[in-house]
């Protein structure tokens, strides 16, 4: 009985092996006799439930965006959905310290976040800086929540942990008690920090964070140890030991050349430096009345530029790009002990291994990077571009539509003979060029215009951990391309995938939404999954007997 | 990003309309006087010194900053004055959640003290017995130790993570590397201690 039992399976298990896993030559031989099998339809496609999308840009209820003059200084206008807050930069531009007490309040800033001293040089202008930066952890570990803790996310429903220097803000983290959302004000990137040549500067990290950090300025004129013989360059192990938790320190410069650099901490620079804290430093050269922005908070638009900026250029922006490996940006949410965390970022984590997921510019991702990091432009204006790259990895950045001129590179002036114009310029790690968007429509500065992307042309950047469009993607837009929210009248598909967060988990179908009869997902074969299932449980059922009926009875 | 506006206009609201000294820090919703609804009159004056930094964190393994005190008990309808004292270089902050909004906006009572300063303030407690969160609210802080109770009357139970009063509810795993192999062998020494007894038996 058992043996044929065991022969009925073997005869099923043959049965049930699907066809396409014959030998090729063996359909060949069979078409050859019988001609080819008869017609099985496909899988029937199945659509997927569209996500709903978030809005991408909800109406300016504050009139943030509106140019404006705030204690006397003048704020652009800034056209992109999402702007800067005025009443900061208006903070940033007088001084935490001399601004009314009502613009203090309405900036959130503490009185004492960046100070603003005597016009030691009698030009109109302050020239007694002292900023003081905090180290923010968004998107961390809790010993409560499932989920991160103070959370700030790149893209929809990306939230990698990261660090970053910022502002003093007084009051709560989150938007308020209910919300585990981020403030607006605490982001990625580290602000971008100007100040102007001579100027004496003293930038006081105070670091409130469970791991020690220190400020090192990338390419900034600064002394190796300052007036009392302090070590002053951010190097623990050749200027000074960091800052501890709770601690506090100044470092001092005074910079006797203009150009853009770099700031960063530089504890175990290979991870906490990839965790953000970065940011772009601008010395400026000097002028009369040179009102400076002191931060500009997520870098981008420069809503208040300086006076040399003023006399050559039409706008100002600040792209700052970062990628992000999620391998280490994760750990700081999967343990919440700082023991913990630090073997893991710094014994475990081995950076040679690295690779990145995603790309940021200014702190986001494609679609959020749409949302208050576009280059808004309108014919025959010259734009300065300040550019950084702050990953691991060199970015062949690439402007559609333009080409652009380098003017400077690591804060160096080209000679105005040597100054190469094209439309992909390499940015090696921690480089920064200051880049000339010329838009005359004379068919090599611009081709006219329009919504022009520019991105990094390493296509992995373009991706949000592999998804596209993702990644750094941003664009050059022309103010008549722009809706009056702000957001870009695009010519092209629906964005409304993009502004999902179920897109970003690879689970919508790419081009469902306007082509759902060709590209929506494409069914289940139930007979060919059914055959596998059979052949399976005959398998294991011809083992387990077949076993016994070899094996010998005992006497 | 979402609701940027909205909470800064809140957040200037707020901050013009309550107490502040921004030059070292400030308090918010300070409430000496106005009674809540449900309390007749103040039943107990409770004044209470808090020290906050690093150095609280010392006796809580895993933790990097704290208070010096991490529970606060007081009657229901009592006045409670915090004098809170910055220990460290860093800002702090000792900030009650889910007080009556009628009095106190957000819900909520805040010292907040730059590094090396201190700042005091008052607000007086419903009559119901409640436990509430008593936190620094800047990035880490409350996550890394900086974490208390406030307990009227007989309270509504203990908050998780608070250092010295209750465990994390997301506990981390301690084990060492090799354990893995210690829970294999162990499981062969019972194997074998079973077979040893089933001979035995």
């Amino acid at each position: 009985m058992r043996r044929w039992l065991l022969l009925g399976l073997i005869g099923i298990a043959v049965l049930s092996v699907p066809p396409q896993w014959y030998p090729r030559t063996w359909r060949a031989q069979w078409a050859e006799w019988f001609g080819a099998s008869g017609y099985q339809p496909l899988p029937a496609s199945t659509s997927v439930e569209d996500a709903v999308p978030e809005p991408a840009c909800l109406e300016d209820l504050s009139g943030w965006r509106e140019g404006q003059t705030i204690d006397g200084v003048a704020i652009l206008p800034s056209p992109t959905c999402i702007a800067d807050d005025p009443y900061a930069v208006a903070a940033f531009v007088r001084g935490t310290n001399n601004v009314s007490a009502q613009t203090l309040a309405a900036s959130g800033l503490t009185a004492d976040a960046v100070e603003k001293g005597a016009d030691l040089d009698g030009d109109g202008d302050p020239d007694e800086i002292h900023i003081r930066l905090e180290v923010v952890e968004l998107n961390g570990g809790s010993p409560e929540l499932p989920e991160p803790a103070t959370q700030y996310a790149i893209a929809p429903g990306i939230m990698p942990g990261f660090w970053a220097f910022a502002p003093k803000f007084v009051g709560m983290a989150t938007e308020n008690f209910e919300s585990l959302t981020a403030r607006p004000s605490l982001r990625l990137p580290s602000p971008a920090i100007r100040v102007e040549q001579g100027d004496r500067i003293r930038i006081t990290l105070e670091n409130g964070h469970y791991m020690p950090h220190t400020v090192h300025l990338h390419g900034v004129d600064h002394p190796f140890v300052d007036v009392d013989g302090e070590g002053n360059d951010g190097v623990p192990f050749t200027s000074e030991v960091p800052v501890m938790p709770g601690a506090a320190r100044t470092y001092e410069v005074q910079p006797r050349t203009a150009g853009t650099a770099f700031y960063h901490c530089h504890v175990q620079p290979h991870v906490h430096v990839m965790m953000g804290l970065q940011g772009l430093f601008v010395v400026e050269e000097n002028r009369p009345n040179n009102w400076l922005q002191t931060l500009n908070v997520g870098a981008g638009h420069v809503r208040a530029p300086s006076q040399a900026v003023r006399e050559e250029f039409d706008r100002e922006y600040d792209l700052h790009y970062l990628e992000l490996d999620s391998d280490l940006n994760t750990r700081i949410q999967n343990t919440n002990d700082p023991r913990l965390i630090t073997e893991s970022m710094h014994r475990d984590y081995d950076i040679t291994d690295a690779t990145a997921d995603y790309f940021t510019l200014n702190g986001k991702s494609f679609p959020y990077t749409f949302q208050d990091s576009l280059v808004v432009v309108a014919p025959d204006e010259r734009v300065k571009l300040r550019v950084v790259n702050g990953g691991m990895n060199p970015i062949a950045l690439h402007t559609h539509g333009h080409k652009v001129t380098i003017t400077h590179r690591d804060g160096v002036a080209s000679p105005l003979g040597a100054r190469i114009t094209r439309d992909v310029v390499a940015l090696a790690p921690a480089q920064r060029l200051d880049l000339l968007l010329d838009t005359t429509n004379d068919g090599l500065n611009a081709y006219g215009s329009g919504i022009w992307l520019f991105h990094d042309h390493g296509e992995r950047a373009i991706t949000s951990d592999g998804i596209g469009p993702g990644g750094h993607i941003s664009a050059i837009v022309y103010e008549d391309y722009l809706g009056p929210n702000g957001w870009p009248e695009t010519l092209g598909v629906s964005w409304d995938p993009y502004f999902t967060e179920a897109y970003y988990r690879k689970e919508l179908p790419i081009w469902q939404a306007y082509a759902p009869n060709l590209f929506t997902q494409a069914g289940v074969d139930v007979w060919y999954l059914l055959r596998l299932i059979v052949l399976a449980a005959c398998l294991g059922a011809i083992g387990v007997l077949g076993f016994g009926v070899l094996k010998r009875p005992r006497a | 990003m979402i609701g940027g506006a909205l909470f800064a206009l809140a957040t200037a609201t707020a901050l013009a309309q309550h107490d502040m000294t921004q030059h070292h820090g400030m308090v918010m919703n300070a409430n000496a006087e106005m009674l809540p609804r449900d309390c007749e009159s103040i039943s107990t004056e409770h004044e209470f010194t808090v020290h906050a930094g690093a150095e609280y964190a010392a006796g809580f393994p895993g933790t990097t900053f704290g208070y010096s005190q991490r529970e606060f008990l007081v009657e229901p309808c009592s006045r409670v004055t915090v004098t809170f004292v910055n220990d460290d270089a860093v800002r702090h902050q000792w900030m009650v959640h889910g007080l009556p909004r009628y009095l106190y906006p957000g819900g909520m009572f805040h010292l907040e003290a730059n590094g090396g300063s201190n700042q005091t303030g008052s607000f007086i407690v419903p009559s119901d017995d409640r436990t509430y969160l008593v936190h620094c609210d800047l990035t880490q802080h409350m996550e890394k130790g900086m974490k208390a109770q406030l307990v009227v009357g007989r309270g509504s139970g203990d908050l998780w993570a608070i250092p010295g009063v209750s465990r994390a509810f997301n506990r981390d795993g301690y084990l060492p590397s090799a354990a893995g192999l210690l829970v294999i062998l162990a499981a062969g020494v019972g194997g074998a201690l079973a077979f040893a007894l089933r001979r035995i038996v």
